[in-house]
């Protein structure tokens, strides 16, 4: 999708006053140590089973020519989410001004409808039972760190990433990095064709890593042990 | 070899099928009841039709609530101040309760024991708010446009289709020995069954000659288990079968085929409901 195209009256790009956030992942620079990942867990106490950002690899190529491609993954904020708008009750929204899709935990009725309109599997339910939180059973989702941002600090996961392949800030600000990352680099988002103009651009992006392959042809009977024991350790 | 990807549950389960499928005979059996008013034939239904509906509205209602990971929340669905009409999910709770006082309005006006005009109308718009529910349900999953099968704009028409025949199928039970009754309703369920049939091929076409996803989930959908049930049941036993058994009772007028076929096509549409909200889940499982 274009930069330039903008239909819908959601989208933030370009508005005059308004920021944009954004994330740019080059991927050429990610190790796969995956500290993103468990910086999230760390920040957000995210419950075992699902996640807010994960790294997914596959091993392209043929032995001795092989390589593991990462492709870091989170919400992409969609600067036109199909989630906020299927969602009955205004319980996932978009910020106005910076772009961030949120959750009102306490509204959330817990109808999968977010879940089942995301393109990129960004939401999850949240289990019955938390430690160190009294938020369950409603759908959950990255945040963009909203409250780490708005305090002017940078989203965990970015903060760890050791290889800085994740970088963070306004695209609406030309001088900001990644506007010049998004300017100056051939970029791909997740799924473009969805239309939801996503949020996360990707540098370096391997097709392997961002297309349905054929391995995704798996029937339920294949995927039902895995759908058990992930049923077996988070009961809603 | 060696890849990492993450396992990602289904956000829809089987649950929300059966509502899919109580859902839809409800609204069948409301548009007969109606239907009675203007074809004498189906007179002995119309209160049957319009107490087994209210009653399927309840068991569908419930169902819904209990699939809500926060049932007592679904009063938020009812609140002006948090509903937002983007959502097809917004509207259709809006038609549900719509539909339900119209039903209890109509039973009250039943239960005087005359046809009176007012009986009419009320039957009248408890149908037209019953066509709703088939629509909204449809619409429920055409908005999601990441989605192979359920983003094609027939899906409301394909359960509206469905509605007629399954209600129709329960409506052939209930009719018994009555064969002016059986006569009338065996060419709604041939016709609309017929017309289901249409409406998958079609489906199927596109989705067969779609891009890569929607070419992954036409295989998902016509092999192993899940062909099984959509193909095997849905369309072979619940759809082909009761559409020619259907035309030949219309030849020979019997009772009994009339009765194995609208078996057949209640077997076939919950087959059907099961494999359309399944099956084009299972790719992004792991996506
Ligand atoms: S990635 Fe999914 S959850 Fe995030 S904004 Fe886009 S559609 Fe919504
Ligand atoms: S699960 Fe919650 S956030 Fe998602 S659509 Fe339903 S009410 Fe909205």
């Amino acid at each position: 999708m274009s930069e330039e195209l903008r239909v819908s009256p959601i989208e933030t790009r370009g508005v005059a006053g308004k920021k944009r956030y954004a994330m740019v992942v080059d991927t050429r620079r990610c190790i796969g140590c995956m500290a993103c990942q468990v910086a999230c867990k760390a920040e957000y106490d995210t419950p075992l089973g699902v996640n807010r950002t994960w790294v997914p690899y596959k091993v392209v190529g043929t032995y001795p020519t092989v390589k593991k491609q990462f492709l870091p993954r989170l919400c992409n904020h969609c600067d036109d989410p199909p989630c906020v708008r299927n969602c009955p009750v205004d319980a996932t929204y978009k910020v106005e001004d910076g772009g961030f899709v949120l959750q009102r935990y306490e509204r959330c009725i817990g109808c999968r409808s977010c879940m089942a309109a995301c393109p990129y599997n960004a939401r999850f339910m949240l289990p019955a039972h938390r430690t160190y939180s009294s938020i369950t059973r409603v759908v959950d989702k990255c945040t963009f760190c909203f409250h780490r941002v708005t305090q002017n600090l940078v989203p965990a996961c970015v903060q760890t990433c050791i290889g800085r392949s994740r970088v963070f800030g306004d695209l609406n600000d030309p001088t900001s990095e990644v506007s010049y990352l998004v300017a100056k680099n051939a970029t791909q988002v997740l799924r473009p064709e969805e239309g939801t103009k996503p949020h996360v651009f990707y540098i370096g992006a391997d097709r392997n890593a961002t297309e349905f392959g054929r391995d995704a042809y798996r029937q339920p009977e294949v995927m039902e042990p895995e759908r058990s024991a992930f049923n077996r350790h988070f009961k809603i | 070899m060696g890849d990492y990807v993450w396992f990602h549950d289904v956000s829809w389960h089987a649950s929300y099928a059966i509502y899919f499928f109580v859902i839809g005979i409800l609204a069948g059996l409301s548009f007969l009841s109606y239907g009675s008013w203007i074809t004498p034939a189906l007179r002995p239904l119309r209160e049957k039709a319009a107490y087994l509906s209210l009653a399927l509205l309840a068991i569908g209602g419930l169902l819904l609530i209990a699939d809500l990971s926060q049932p007592l929340r679904f009063l938020n669905t009812l609140n002006p101040m948090y509903l937002s009409f983007t959502s097809p999910l917004a509207w259709g709770a809006l038609n549900i309760v719509a539909f339900g006082v119209a039903s209890v309005l109509y039973i009250l006006e039943l239960r005087k024991g005359q046809d009176s005009a007012r009986g009419k109308l009320l039957a009248l718009v408890t149908a037209l708010l019953a066509l709703g529910l088939p629509i909204y349900t449809g619409y429920d999953l055409t908005v999601h446009q990441s989605r192979p099968v359920w983003n094609t704009p027939v899906m409301p028409v394909l359960f509206v289709a469905l509605a007629i025949a399954s209600g129709s199928a329960v409506g052939s039970l209930l009719s018994g020995g009555n064969a002016e009754a059986q006569k009338v309703l065996r060419e709604y369920m041939l016709w609309s069954t017929a017309g289901v049939g249409v409406i998958l091929v079609s489906i199927l076409g596109t989705t067969n000659y779609g891009g890569s996803a929607q070419e992954l989930t036409f295989m998902i959908l016509t092999t192993g288990t899940m062909g099984m049930i959509f193909v095997g049941v849905g369309i072979l036993a619940g759809t082909a079968a009761p559409v020619a058994m259907l035309f030949l009772a219309h030849l020979k007028q019997q009772t009994t085929g009339l009765m194995i076929a609208a078996l057949l096509i209640l077997l076939g549409s919950a087959a059907l409901r099961y494999a359309l909200l399944m099956g084009p889940q299972q790719l992004q499982t792991l996506y």
